[in-house]
């Protein structure tokens, strides 16, 4: 997918000013939110589950190269074939390679972040594949041709109606606004494709180092039977995705659902270890697993290594407030909110993620509801001190900066600028507000304005009433 | 084909990422905590309330023949026509045979509940396992065994014996790890969906009901 964060702010501009997106945007984050905090309630052991998933998931981190291996080998010793991508690029080659050698012509496909980021469907497409997407949200996009705009919910900017048009429009079913008739003729019409596809398509949401075995996590069912019914079953992965032993698995599966959608366990977890057997009546006959780093090494090597530990839960999109603002579009990338503002500048490089990482008032509600505990706002603090360190800052910005730190430092020099700054106020502003700011700064009054200076400040009522200077107590 | 000593490539593009960057934390392993033993009452006690409570449906008697019309029924208002059950699971095959005159029933084979134009079908299986903590079922393809029941059927009827019942997932799969199946599938409740306004909707891909026989 082709980066456009560097137009984060003129893509959230839009965002605010669509209504109904912006409808949909607090419907879930709204619902997201209140469910996940009755199920933490809920479930005693969240924090202890929380302390072991984040433990386990740093040190796989820290012996990445150790784990990777030994899911290699175990996975090839049950059958899969597995292929590793550098990037994208090299992602798309070898599906469409494996697509071509398989002779598959219909391939049914799970909803995948990494897929996104890859552009897999395209690729398959251009492959000569009829790529059709079997998550319920992910169909919806598809027919409409747009990109997800949640990691668990990808067609939540779409109203029932927006959705019975596109029916109509791109299948010639009937005109209904009732949900459950719409999710019936979905129902219908991918399970023609379930039966006939010679492919199958998914993530992972683990990768099972000790067994080679792939964790999926579904609600629909649509994970189960692309997996289980086709003759081929194609899994993309970022490296990140493993996980030491099967037996991690459940603390994972206390801690995913819970964080996304609020449910004790999702309706289907699927462990599938390497090709069907000689005596299984059902099973996919070749598996191929693409394992893609895309700049995940790089991320290993330094000071971001934390934000590998995610599990794509959404958590941190659904409580934050800039997300639920804009929602994910506006991000302009495969990974929205606050993952996505680490991610993204780490991905795509930092001139073109920096404005999301900027976006953040690093209220730190992320950090608090993270299942893995993933230090976001340290983390987007630091991005932006690598934005410094480059050089990519504006430089009166950094110049403003410097000075505001050199008169906060100083209290004589801050006590004079602010009898100044009173007496300024006093004559030329009205309200106590000031309108604009010159116009290197005026970024911050555009739309709205900036509080004028009190006539007195602070510190000096201070003295007045208690008769010290605070910073002496 | 595959360029040989790609995987190399990548394994050690990783070792290098991590070299001079120290393993820290090795933490104090804390399990989320262990129970005592649990009577086999009491787990499923607590699976009930779970999978109910996440759209289940559960039915439990000393026999099969009291519960006979309250299974025919519920299959009934579903619009099920096709019962099937997979070959020898021979308590399933019960299930099916003595159910057929509690409704508008007839039995049919795996293959034809495969058909794109299939009747509405309840697949009826034994069960390997039930996990009190979420109210899940685990039905596996150890020993050559079908998924179809509760993969492609509209309602999935899953046979238990009280012995099926454990605690927690960790128990059921150190039980399958010993002779690991292709596939192992975790099923709680029917299949949903909330992408289309966020409105839970039953029914997406798989299974529009679950209903759980438990017998002696």
């Amino acid at each position: 997918m082709e980066p456009l964060s560097r137009f984060f702010y003129r893509r959230s501009e839009k965002a605010l000013s669509d209504a109904t997106l912006q409808a949909s945007i607090s419907r879930t984050t709204g619902k997201f939110v209140g469910a996940r905090a009755d199920s933490v309630a809920a479930f005693p052991g969240f924090e202890a589950a929380r302390d072991e998933g984040s433990r386990i998931k740093r040190e796989t981190l820290d012996r990445l190269d150790h784990h990777l291996g030994r899911f290699i080998d175990e996975a090839e010793r049950r059958g899969a074939v597995i292929h590793a991508a550098r990037d994208g690029a090299e992602a798309r080659e070898i599906a469409a390679r494996i697509a071509k050698e398989e002779g598959v012509t219909l391939a049914v496909k799970s909803k995948s972040m990494v897929g996104e980021e890859v552009d897999l469907t395209s690729a398959l497409e251009a492959a000569g594949v009829e790529v059709v997407e079997s998550d319920l949200g992910e169909f919806i996009v598809q027919l409409a041709g747009e990109p997800p705009s949640h990691i668990i919910a990808p067609a939540v900017h779409k109203t029932r109606e927006q959705v019975s048009r596109l029916f109509v429009e791109k299948l010639g079913e009937p005109y209904t606004d009732k949900i459950p008739e719409l999710v019936a003729i979905a129902r219908r019409r991918l399970r023609e494709k379930f039966l006939s596809a010679g492919m199958g398509v998914s993530g992972a949401n683990f990768l099972c180092a000790d067994t080679g075995s792939i964790a999926l996590v579904t609600n629909e069912g649509n994970g189960r039977m692309g997996t289980i019914l086709p003759r081929v079953h194609l899994v993309i992965a970022g490296i990140e995705k493993v996980i030491p032993r099967l037996s991690d698995l459940p603390v994972f599966l206390r801690l995913l659902p819970r964080s996304a959608t609020g449910q004790p366990i999702s309706t289907y977890v699927s462990v599938l270890t390497g090709v069907k057997r000689p005596e299984d009546p059902e099973g996919p006959e070749k598996l191929h697993i693409i394992l893609l780093d895309n700049g995940r090494s790089g991320i290993l090597k330094g000071k971001y290594r934390d934000i590998l530990k995610c599990i794509r839960c959404g958590a941190c999109l659904n409580i934050c407030p800039v997300y639920q603002s804009v929602g994910g579009h506006a991000y302009g990338w495969t990974y929205p909110g606050p993952i996505g503002s680490v991610l993204t500048p780490l991905m795509t490089g930092l001139a073109e993620g920096i404005p999301l990482a900027n976006a953040s008032t690093l209220c730190g509600a992320c950090a608090d509801v993270c299942p893995v505990k993933i230090p976001i706002p340290g983390l987007l603090l630091e991005l932006r001190a690598d934005e410094r360190d480059r050089g990519l800052k504006d430089p009166a910005e950094v110049f403003g900066m410097k000075g505001y730190a050199a008169v906060m430092s100083r209290a004589g020099i801050l006590e004079a600028l602010e009898r100044i700054a009173g007496v300024i106020s006093s004559v030329f502003l009205k309200e106590g507000k000031a309108p604009w700011l010159p116009f290197r700064f005026s970024g911050w009054t555009d739309r709205r304005d900036f509080p004028a200076p009190a006539p007195q400040p602070f510190r000096k009522l201070w003295k007045k009433q208690r008769g010290i200077r605070p910073w002496n107590r | 084909m595959e360029p040989v000593g790609r995987k190399e490539e990548l394994l050690s593009r990783i070792a290098v990422a991590l070299r001079g960057h120290e393993a820290n934390n090795p933490a104090s392993g804390a399990a989320a905590g262990s129970e005592a033993a649990q009577s086999v009452t009491d787990r499923i006690a607590r699976f009930r309330n779970m999978f109910e409570s996440q759209g289940g449906n559960f039915l439990a008697g000393p026999s099969l023949d009291p519960l006979l019309p309250e299974l025919g029924e519920a299959l009934r208002i579903s619009g099920v026509t096709a019962l099937f059950s997979p070959p020898g699971d021979e308590r399933a095959r019960l299930v099916a045979e003595t159910l057929v005159p509690f409704g508008p029933f007839r039995l049919a084979s795996p293959g034809e509940i495969r058909m794109v134009s299939a009747p509405a079908s309840a697949g009826i299986q034994t069960a390997e396992f039930a996990i009190a903590e979420t109210g899940t079922l685990v039905q596996s393809g150890q020993k050559g065994k079908t998924l179809l029941p509760g993969l492609i059927s509209d309602v999935h009827v899953a046979i238990l014996s009280p012995a099926a019942f454990v605690d927690r997932m960790e128990e059921c799969l150190a039980a399958l790890s010993e002779d690991l199946p292709r596939t192992i599938s975790f099923i709680t409740g029917p299949s949903r969906t909330g992408d289309i306004e966020q409105t839970l909707t039953i029914g997406a891909h798989g299974p529009k009901k679950v209903i759980v026989v438990l017998l002696p």
